[in-house]
């Protein structure tokens, strides 16, 4: 029993950080209809942005989260701005192909400019950890947790709440009314865009923290952000969320009764059965 | 004017064919990008580093007449499918005379049948499964221990321990080298009287490790075996950490006798057991390097970081083929293979023999992490340094 209070724990921890990663992709993904192949590689910049602050500036990785957000945020604002513009009109199979290119630009970029050396980010409480009800809570893993449900809440209520996030949910449901009203989307376009690429700069800062930082994490990062969001949905951050919990329960618990080699194939399966019976998410409306 | 222009055209004409001296070119494929490109980068560099100094030193000699060697690298992008479409363009296109082999098992698995299938010989320092040596193929050799036999020497160790452990824990990635490490780690267990609590094969891909260490920790094994690649090691240690985990001892095949492991980890690399089958000790005499902790010290300054036994088998690799082509005494692939099979010398590696089926016999040195340095512990003379042993708790370090 304690075992299981255990790995539930873990797989509650995981998730959220799973959560935190798959918010820019399902963001970017439901407003521009953009497939961000290259979200992963953002990821990754985000952890060498928190590694080079951590060890350079001595910069604490949770006090650097801003910093990597911010720097994020203007590589994707720019990078929307000036190359994904480009083909935002065009047909899907486009936006792949641009994107993928750019995930393996980046990928070797960051190899030739950080080297394959696999890096950490290991502050003097990297390790520490508390007990609560018998079960083990990795301090990191906690405030982690707390951080992705803070920004995932965060961003939420920029959509419901703001002006800038009802022009932005506006251009998702219906571009043509919403230019109708004086919305520009060019400009709402790369601010998503930008705030996407944040939040993955966000993950990447966290993942630094619990996990190594090479070029190539990127394309596995992608993957199950990926799926996370066909699971959850696109409509809500809260179904990303859901989405992150349940994958990384469902992990757990696979390597604890199945064996640790098919936590992919739980993960996928669970994503081909979602796209089966119910296409638009768990939290999604049928359509 | 015009005499003076033909003279100068004779004279280089008449000195071209001392330029294009004759080539024996060695082609290889190897992770110089990719997610395997940081151990990859031992094979390139060393092979490099292996032809410069064979030629420095006078080249190949074969029957009476003399070679240089040039070498034909191909980046494989850490892709088994291109590896195995290079390995053919370097012979079918490119002509390369002989085959340097790729890192990893599940390369050297794939490559080796190319070489087969063109009957040129590869020999390759980067895949250790059995699975590679028993197919019964003519052309291939390698230079790592084979895998079977990586923990061999640890539970040697395990056996010899006080307050003797009971338990043990075998977790392994599940590609072709981590499993036939498991298969022979798990014979040897049982051989030795102890107990598996645990046996479990992870996706080689995973970066969690949290499940699997809450189980162990509730089996409460003490000693945790662990095969598996450079990241999930790191991985498994930051995590154990985390999650307030320390048995009485672990070891890992990889990363703990490279620098980049403990730059990663700091102090937390500490009591972690590993292997290697090489250290740079100026007892291992080489013919174009004076010894391997000569070897070690050049390489550092032409590469800028230390080799480890990825490098120093890489070296042997290209080694062997020379030792080979001058026995052999021509370049016909089919001579030079059955040369290979006889060829008996000293590196700055170790002993240089194949056995029948290709691989070379040399045994795992125990190592162990102790105050932030790697010590070697147990060697095949017994032990060479006291282990640290139980490993203390987290909070008590």
């Amino acid at each position: 029993m304690a075992l299981l209070l255990q790995i539930l724990v873990n797989g509650v921890l995981l998730g959220g950080l799973y959560a935190l990663m798959a918010l820019g992709l399902a963001l970017v993904w439901g407003v521009l209809n953009i497939v961000n192949l290259a979200h992963g590689a953002f990821i990754m910049l985000g952890a060498y942005v928190s590694f080079y602050l951590f060890t350079l500036l001595q910069v604490d990785p949770f006090a650097a989260l801003p910093l990597c957000m911010l720097s994020l945020f203007c590589f994707g604002y720019l990078l929307q701005r000036h190359v994904l513009n480009l083909i935002v009109r065009a047909p899907m199979f486009n936006t792949l192909l641009l994107t993928f290119g750019l995930d393996v630009v980046l990928m070797y970029l960051a190899q030739i400019v950080f080297s394959a050396d696999f890096r950490v980010v290991n502050p003097s409480y990297a390790g520490a950890n508390f007990s609560v009800a018998g079960a083990t809570i990795p301090l990191v893993r906690a405030v982690a947790f707390a951080v992705a449900l803070t920004l995932t809440l965060a961003v939420w209520l920029v959509l419901v709440h703001t002006r800038l996030g009802r022009a932005v949910r506006a251009c998702a449901q219906n571009l043509v009314a919403a230019r109708l009203y004086g919305v520009e989307p060019r400009t709402v376009y790369a601010l998503t865009f930008g705030l996407g690429a944040a939040l993955a700069g966000a993950a990447g800062d966290l993942y630094g923290v619990v996990s190594q930082i090479s070029p190539y994490i990127g394309d596995a990062l992608t993957a199950k952000s990926f799926a996370i969001s066909i699971i959850g949905g696109l409509e809500n951050p809260l179904g990303v969320v859901i989405g992150g919990l349940f994958l990384g329960i469902l992990e757990s618990l696979t390597s604890l009764y199945v064996g640790p080699t098919y936590t992919d194939v739980a993960s996928f399966g669970v994503l081909v059965l979602v796209l089966i019976l119910r296409p638009k998410g768990l939290l999604g409306r049928a359509a | 004017m015009k005499r003076l222009l033909y003279s100068m055209i004779a004279a280089f004409a008449l000195a071209t064919p001392a330029l294009a001296e004759q080539t024996i070119t060695l082609g290889a494929s190897v992770q110089e990008t990719g997610r395997l490109a940081n151990t990859g980068r031992y094979y390139r560099d060393s092979y490099e580093f292996a032809v410069q100094k064979i030629n420095e030193r006078g080249g190949v000699k074969v029957g009476s007449e003399h070679y240089r060697l040039a070498l034909k690298i191909l980046d494989n992008q850490s892709d088994t499918n291109l590896s195995v479409r290079q390995y053919t363009q370097l012979l079918t296109q490119d002509k390369v005379n002989f085959l340097l082999g790729p890192f990893a098992s599940d390369f050297a698995l794939a490559d080796s049948s190319v070489a087969e299938k063109y009957e040129v010989p590869m020999i390759e320092g980067g895949g250790a499964s059995d699975q590679i040596f028993s197919r019964g193929y003519q052309y291939i050799f390698g230079t790592l221990p084979i895998a079977s036999k990586y923990f061999e020497s640890t539970v040697e160790v395990l056996a010899k321990l006080d307050p003797a452990p009971k338990t043990v824990a075998l977790l392994y990635a599940d590609d072709a080298f981590d499993v036939a490490v498991a298969k022979g780690t798990r014979e040897q267990l049982q051989a030795g009287g102890f107990k598996i609590t645990q046996d479990e094969r992870y996706s080689s891909n995973t970066s969690d490790f949290s499940s699997l260490i809450s189980q162990i920790k509730a089996s409460a094994s003490d000693v945790v075996l662990v095969a598996g690649h450079e990241t999930e090691v790191l991985n498994f240690i930051r995590q154990s950490k985390s999650l307030d985990y320390s048995p009485k001892l672990y070891a890992f095949t990889v990363g703990v006798p490279t620098a980049d492991f403990r730059g990663a980890l700091g102090h937390d690399a500490n009591f972690a057991f590993g292997m290697t089958s090489w250290l740079p000790s100026a007892s291992l005499k080489d013919d174009y390097f004076s010894n391997a902790e000569v070897f070690a010290a050049d390489y550092k300054k032409q590469y800028g970081y230390d080799p480890d036994y990825h490098a120093a088998s890489a070296v042997a690799d290209v080694e062997a083929f020379v030792k080979a082509i001058e026995a052999a005494g021509t370049l016909e692939p089919k001579k030079v293979r059955e040369a290979i099979a006889k060829v008996d010398f000293e590196s700055l590696y170790g002993r240089i023999q194949f056995n029948a089926t290709g691989q070379i016999n040399l045994p795992q040195t125990v190592i162990q992490v102790q105050n932030d340095s790697v010590v070697p512990i147990y060697g095949q003379k017994g032990f060479l340094a006291k282990p640290r042993y139980p490993m203390p708790a987290w909070d008590r370090r």
